[in-house]
Parts: structure tokens; C-alpha cells; sequence
């Protein structure tokens, strides 16, 4: 009997364990419809509203400072639907999962780890209720991603094939860096810059097939990606084939070197008897690239919130004498005040585009450095700068002091052997920075020697974006490294240490032997 | 067996240290794996080691099982070809760690910093004088207003702080990843929770420049919030991130006391 029971019982958890397995596999998809509006508000109004206004009005206190701004719910416009092109309205899990993964390079978090499935849903249904848009329609289908296609080199060069014909280039340039030729606002009227396709991780929707599928077919609405479905009434389409050739085509673009390794921050120096001639020699192709993000200035005075380039990427070379730095970042704008191409695209007025690299004059010696904002009154840095110039004046470096934010004096760029060039193709600056290891005024610039870590920091201006002066990108400290060449203590000690080891346990060996009981 | 035990033991812990911390870590923050740098777990596993041989040999029983079959392995002679393997064994070994101490590479020096450093018993801010020792929020008491003043707190920290410190509260804002050190997370233990709320205010009032040396004010991108904010403004934040983070602040015996 009780051997019975025992059975049973097992069987009864067994079947129940199964069941729960099954219900959170299917979750999502249970619970769509089945938000508790009433919750929703309550998170919405502890977590949601310091964006999206109290009542979804995109009128929260943060909202002036965020380009994009947050989604405004009265209007029930959103941008990231997968429902099938011919739909209105967004699917209730475009909703959920743009509250569950965040929008990344937007102030939209993923609120995964801290509001439940369940939690999300209540919310979801809140945000429908804030607008009359959704009515009784029920949920609409989901795109049609039945027909994709595997991605393959014939694949790849069909896309961009329908990349040309539908001129996605006019956009997001040749190269996929978004380098637009036109200028870009939303229907509202703010400005909006074309996706970097090269990094396909700041995808606000999601970068699988089927997500980047999504949005060739359904556009984004209330912006100037408009939908390429051959049934949608926009002027370029695309057949099914050819978006999903699209797909995989825009995936090839992906840029590795443009994701920042975690926990990288060397800027690493290679020896090279002869130096780069200038930013596009081929020997740059043997440097190593570190990528380092670049955020907005946002600790002083005027701060600085809505930045248009993400990322720098940073190279270095060094011989007896000279260091040569090159510096490149995907940028959409070659900000050229004068130039009329450029001043049409440009937000606001236009200013040069600048990069600027920073390092102290005197290295430290223990952990202390001089403050990464400019230096401080007792530790003076050297900074290095490029300037795209204009029309009228040619693209310019120069070389200069701080002793604290925003406390210039000029420094001398002649005594220290500096020489920069730059140019700008499809959608990325390449700024090459050379100078003399050591210099003759040693209190004003860094006397660079090879085996130390420098600390280095760096800053961009992007002149279409507004940027200028205290409102720029920028980073904290980083280090410099320039490698001294493998020496033989690279052989010799491992060498002898072998050696070393081996003979001391043969001879250990043989005394035990000997004394043996 | 007793050769065995250290070995295993050491082995354990190791793994504790490479998995298992990285593991509460994921647990606590979602999505992320912090290993435990390189120099803190060399440090760790010369104690382990130190402490396994130590308590391995702390008895003459213990020492001989250890020693025992090290001693025959290398003079038994009917045992000359294990030997050859052992020695092979341990002078590649040795050789290979030779190398990874003197081949080139780009690691970073490690920096360590004092998150929480003593604070100074005063603090010059809106060009007066705070007694940190003795330091109250002023809202803190006034009960009708409470829910009123934290949302006005929340309005300065949407304003201000979010960027870096984040929606969440966890120190990852969308501008938080050019910066090193990071912004505070304020939901783990280890930030507000264990600090007075006058800390906290000298904190925000005097920013990464007000830190003393060991808490390295060159580096953290802490603004001076003295210079932007009033104090009634930076009084009503703090409470918010308390409030929004879900903890409470601190109480030390001075200030419980005099309540």
C-alpha cells in the first residue's frame, strides 16, 4: 500500500515538475493578454514615469535631456513593431521585450533583472491603456519569417545588390556607418541619426535575423526609415528574397574591432623602425587596436548630454625616437563649416570636428595622477589636438598645456617634433598624431619612454552634433603602453630556469637514492 | 590519501574563487561574470597553498604521508621511470610559469582604490562648515512632507545623476561605460546601505576632487555637486536613492543617540 502511495506521489511530482517546465517555457505567450493594468501603474509610477511623464506624455523631468527622447504613450507611436507589415499597431510582445532588453545607446534599461514576466506584462498593459490607438483590435499576427534564408556569400552579394537599388546608402552610407547625405529628423520634428550598421549590438530592436528582418519590412514609423515591404506604399521595395538578402548582407557588416573588449584599457604600442608616412599608410594594418568608449561630458559645467559618436579606436607605433598615434572613430558627419553638404546635415551650427589625446607631463611614479578633467593645479597635462578646419582655413593640429579644467596655456608643438594629419571616408576619421619620444622642455610635455604605463585619456567634438567646447565625448583615464622589443630574457630565463629544475631534482634524486633505508 | 587531501583541498578553494565568486556576482547583477582579478587570486592561492601545507604537516603522521611518497617516488629505484615523468613534469611546469612572467604583454597595472574612505570630520561646502560626525537630513524627519520631498529628490536625480548612476540604481546608466572607476551601484550592500546619509552627502557635495588621496580623487568622474546643486536639492536626492533603492541608511551611535 505504502509502496503504492510512494509511486503515485512520485508520479504526481513528476508530472507536476513537467508542467511547471512547460508553463514558464510558454509564458510569455500565456500571459500576453493577461497584464493587470492596475499593477502596471503602480511599477510604471514608482520606476517608468521619470521619463515618460506621469501620464506617458514623454514629459517626465529627464526627457529634456534625452536624444532619443522617451516614447511618448498618449500617442501610441511606437517604432520597433515585428507584427506583420500590414498592421497598425505594435504586438504586445514588442512592448514587453523593448521593457525587457532596454534599447541600447537610449536611456532605456532592461528591466529583466528587476521586474518579473509578470511585472512587465502589468506594466505593457498600463502603457496600452494610456492611448485609444490599441481600441478592442486584438493582437496582431506576428511578420512572416518563415521564408529566410540562410546567410551564404551569394546571399551576402544580393543584398548588396538590393542595398543599391533601394538606396539604403543615402542613409546609412556605402559602408554601413550611417554617414548620411541628407538631413534626418522624425515626424515630430527632433533630430534622429541613421543606425551605424557596423555595430549591430546599438540595434534599438534587436539584432537576430528576424528582428533586423522586422524592420527592413515594417520601417520605423514616425521616422525617416521607412518600410521596404513590397505591399507597403513606400516608394523602394523589396521582395521577401531580397529582404532577407538585406539581412544578411547588413549582419556581414558587423564590425568586431568597434565592440570594446571588457576590461580592456591599453592603448598598445608596437616597435616599427619606420613610422607610418600618414593615417592611411598600410603599415597601420600591422598595429593592434584597442577600442574605448567615449561618453559625454557630463561632470562640469555646461554638461553635455546628448552625444551623436560612441567609440574611438586607438593604435600606436614607436621607434628610437618618435611615437605615432592613430586614432579612428565612426563618425556620420565630416563637420567642414562652409562646406554646403555639410552644413545641410548638420544640427544647430556647425563647428569643426576635433579629437584631442591627453597625457600627464610628468609620469606618475605611484597610483596618484593629475585629475582626468584637464589636470589640476599641481599636476599639469599635455594634450595633443586635430581640428578638422573649414572652408576657409585648413584641418590643423596643435599641442598645449592644462593645470585644471578649462586652464589652457599654449604649448610648443615645434620643440616636441608634433605633425598630424587626418581624412575622412565613408563614414569613419582616421587622425594620425606623431611626436619625439623626449622632448627639450621637459616641464611642459610628457617625455614618453617605452616599459611604463601612461595614463592617457581622450576627447571628440562632433561639429554637426552641436559639440563644442566643455560638450564633447570624452573618457577617463586609460593607459598607454609602448612595448619594448622581446628581449633574450624572454628565452634565457625560462631557459634556465629548465634547467635549474631538472638538475636539481636529478640531484635530489640521486642523494635519495643513495641514503635509501 | 594524505597526499591527496592538500591537493584537493587547494584545488576547491581554487575553483571557488574562479567560479564560485563569479557566480554570486552573476547572481546578484544579471548578465555579468566578475572574475576576480589575476593579482588578488595570486595572493589568495599563496595563502591556501601556505595554509594547506601548514595544516597538512602539522602532525608527524601528517607530515611523513605528505613527504612519504615524494621521498620514494624519487628514490626508489623500481620506480626510475615514473620519476623521469615526475621530473620532466615539474621542470616544464616551472619553465612554462618562467615564461608567463617575463613574456610581453599589454596587462594593465592593477590600481586599488578605497571605495569608502574615512571621511574628514568637515566638509566646506555652499561656503560653510558640515560636521559630518554629527550631520542629520533635515527631511528625514519632517513625516507629512516625506513622499512630497522624495519625489522632488527624485526629480534632481532624474535631472543629474541618472545618466551614470542609472534607472536602476545600478551604477550602469547609459553613460556609466567610459568611466573607471564605475558610478556607484547603490543596490548592492556594499554602497549606501552600509553609509550614514551625512557620508553620503559629503560624497555628492565634494565629488571625486573631495575624496582624500587613497580614495584616488583623479580618477572617479564624481562632479562637485556643491557647485551645481543646493543643499536642499542633494539633501532630497540622497533620501531618494535610499527610498528608490529600497535600503536604509546608516545610523551611527552618535547620531541614534542623540534622536
Amino acid at each position: 500500500m505504502s509502496l503504492f502511495k510512494n509511486v503515485r506521489y512520485t508520479g504526481l511530482a513528476v508530472w507536476g515538475i513537467l508542467f511547471a517546465i512547460a508553463i514558464t517555457y510558454a509564458a510569455p505567450e500565456a500571459f500576453a493578454a493577461a497584464g493587470d493594468a492596475k499593477k502596471g501603474e503602480a511599477i510604471y509610477q514608482k520606476r517608468c514615469w521619470w521619463c515618460h511623464g506621469k501620464k506617458g506624455g514623454a514629459d517626465g523631468p529627464a526627457a529634456p535631456f534625452l536624444i532619443p527622447p522617451p516614447r511618448d504613450f498618449t500617442l501610441g507611436m511606437y517604432k520597433y513593431k515585428t507584427s506583420d507589415p500590414k498592421a497598425e499597431i505594435p504586438r504586445d510582445e514588442d512592448l514587453f521585450r523593448e521593457i525587457t532588453n532596454g534599447m541600447p545607446g537610449t536611456g532605456m534599461p532592461a528591466w529583466n533583472d528587476i521586474l518579473k514576466d509578470q511585472d512587465r506584462w502589468d506594466v505593457v498593459a498600463y502603457i496600452k491603456s494610456l492611448t485609444d490607438l490599441f481600441g478592442k483590435t486584438p493582437n496582431p499576427a506576428q511578420i512572416d519569417v518563415s521564408k529566410k534564408i540562410k546567410s551564404s556569400a551569394d546571399s551576402i552579394a544580393k543584398g548588396k545588390q538590393a542595398f543599391q537599388t533601394a538606396k539604403c546608402y543615402e542613409c546609412h552610407g556605402q559602408l554601413g556607418k550611417g554617414d548620411l547625405t541628407k538631413k534626418l529628423k522624425e515626424d515630430s520634428g527632433i533630430r534622429v541619426w541613421p543606425r551605424n550598421l557596423t555595430k549591430p549590438w546599438t540595434f534599438r530592436g534587436g539584432y537576430t535575423a528576424e528582428d533586423i528582418y522586422a524592420r527592413v519590412s515594417n520601417g520605423i514609423p514616425n521616422t525617416p526609415m521607412p518600410s521596404f515591404a513590397a505591399d507597403a506604399t513606400s516608394s523602394g521595395k523589396l521582395s521577401v528574397e531580397d529582404r532577407w538578402h538585406v539581412v544578411n548582407y547588413v549582419m556581414s557588416l558587423a564590425e568586431p574591432t568597434s565592440q570594446v573588449k571588457d576590461g580592456e584599457n591599453v592603448v598598445k604600442g608596437l616597435k616599427r623602425d619606420a613610422m607610418p608616412k600618414d593615417e592611411n599608410d598600410a603599415a597601420w594594418g600591422e598595429a593592434q587596436s584597442t577600442a574605448f568608449f567615449m561618453v559625454p561630458q557630463i561632470v562640469q559645467k555646461d554638461r553635455f548630454f546628448t552625444p551623436a559618436n560612441d567609440l574611438v579606436k586607438v593604435k600606436a607605433f614607436y621607434n628610437e625616437n618618435e611615437i605615432a598615434l592613430l586614432l579612428e572613430w565612426d563618425d556620420r558627419t565630416k563637420s567642414i563649416p562652409g562646406d554646403p553638404t555639410a552644413e545641410l546635415i548638420a544640427w544647430d551650427t556647425i563647428a569643426p570636428d576635433m579629437i584631442a589625446v591627453q597625457t600627464p607631463v610628468v609620469l606618475p611614479s605611484g597610483s596618484e595622477k593629475p585629475y582626468f578633467g584637464h589636470g589640476d593645479g599641481s599636476h599639469t597635462v599635455s594634450m595633443m589636438a586635430w581640428n578638422s578646419g573649414t572652408t576657409a582655413a585648413p584641418a590643423v593640429g596643435s599641442m598645449m598645456l592644462y593645470t585644471g579644467t578649462g586652464k589652457r596655456t599654449p604649448g610648443d608643438a615645434a620643440a616636441a617634433g608634433f605633425t598630424s594629419s587626418g581624412s575622412y571616408k565613408d563614414g569613419t576619421w582616421k587622425v594620425m598624431m606623431k611626436r619625439k619620444l623626449v622632448t627639450a622642455n621637459k616641464d611642459k610635455e610628457t617625455q614618453i619612454e617605452a616599459g611604463r604605463f601612461i595614463p592617457i585619456a581622450f576627447a571628440n567634438w562632433d561639429g554637426s552634433n552641436g559639440e563644442g567646447g566643455s560638450k564633447h565625448t570624452m573618457t577617463s583615464w586609460n593607459w598607454l603602453f609602448l612595448q619594448p622589443p622581446t628581449g633574450k630574457e624572454v628565452y634565457l630565463v625560462p631557459l634556465l630556469v629548465l634547467i635549474l629544475l631538472a638538475g636539481g631534482q636529478l640531484l635530489a634524486a640521486k642523494f635519495l637514492e643513495k641514503n635509501r633505508k | 590519501m594524505h597526499f591527496l587531501k592538500p591537493i584537493i583541498g587547494v584545488l576547491v578553494a581554487y575553483l571557488l574563487i574562479k567560479i564560485g565568486v563569479p557566480f554570486l556576482g552573476s547572481l546578484s547583477h544579471p548578465g555579468t561574470w566578475p572574475v576576480v582579478p589575476t593579482a588578488v587570486m595570486k595572493m589568495y592561492l599563496f595563502f591556501i597553498i601556505a595554509g594547506a601545507f601548514v595544516a597538512s604537516t602539522f602532525s608527524e603522521e601528517g607530515y611523513n604521508g605528505l613527504i612519504g611518497p615524494i621521498v620514494d617516488l624519487y628514490g626508489n629505484p623500481a620506480k626510475a621511470k615514473l620519476r623521469l615523468g615526475a621530473v620532466a613534469a615539474v621542470s616544464l611546469l616551472g619553465t612554462w610559469v618562467a615564461y608567463q612572467y617575463v613574456k610581453p604583454s599589454f596587462d594593465a597595472p592593477v590600481e586599488l582604490r578605497s571605495v569608502h574612505p574615512a571621511p574628514p570630520s568637515s566638509a566646506n561646502m555652499w561656503g560653510k562648515s558640515f560636521e559630518l560626525q554629527t550631520l542629520k537630513n533635515p527631511f528625514r524627519e519632517d513625516k507629512a512632507n516625506f513622499a512630497k520631498n522624495v519625489e522632488e529628490g527624485g526629480i534632481v536625480y532624474y535631472k543629474n545623476c541618472f545618466y551614470c548612476h542609472g534607472d536602476k540604481q545600478d551604477g550602469k546608466g547609459h553613460f556609466y561605460s567610459a568611466f573607471n572607476p564605475i558610478p556607484a551601484n547603490f543596490v548592492d550592500v556594499g554602497t549606501i546601505a552600509m553609509l550614514t546619509e551625512s557620508f553620503v552627502f559629503w560624497r555628492v557635495g565634494t565629488g571625486g576632487p573631495g575624496l582624500p588621496s587613497e580614495g584616488a580623487p583623479w580618477a572617479t568622474a564624481m562632479p562637485v555637486w556643491h557647485t551645481m546643486l543646493s543643499e536642499e536639492e542633494v539633501w532630497k536626492a540622497v533620501m531618494f536613492i535610499y527610498e528608490q533603492s529600497g535600503v536604509q541608511p546608516r545610523v551611527t551611535a552618535t547620531v541614534a543617540e542623540k534622536k
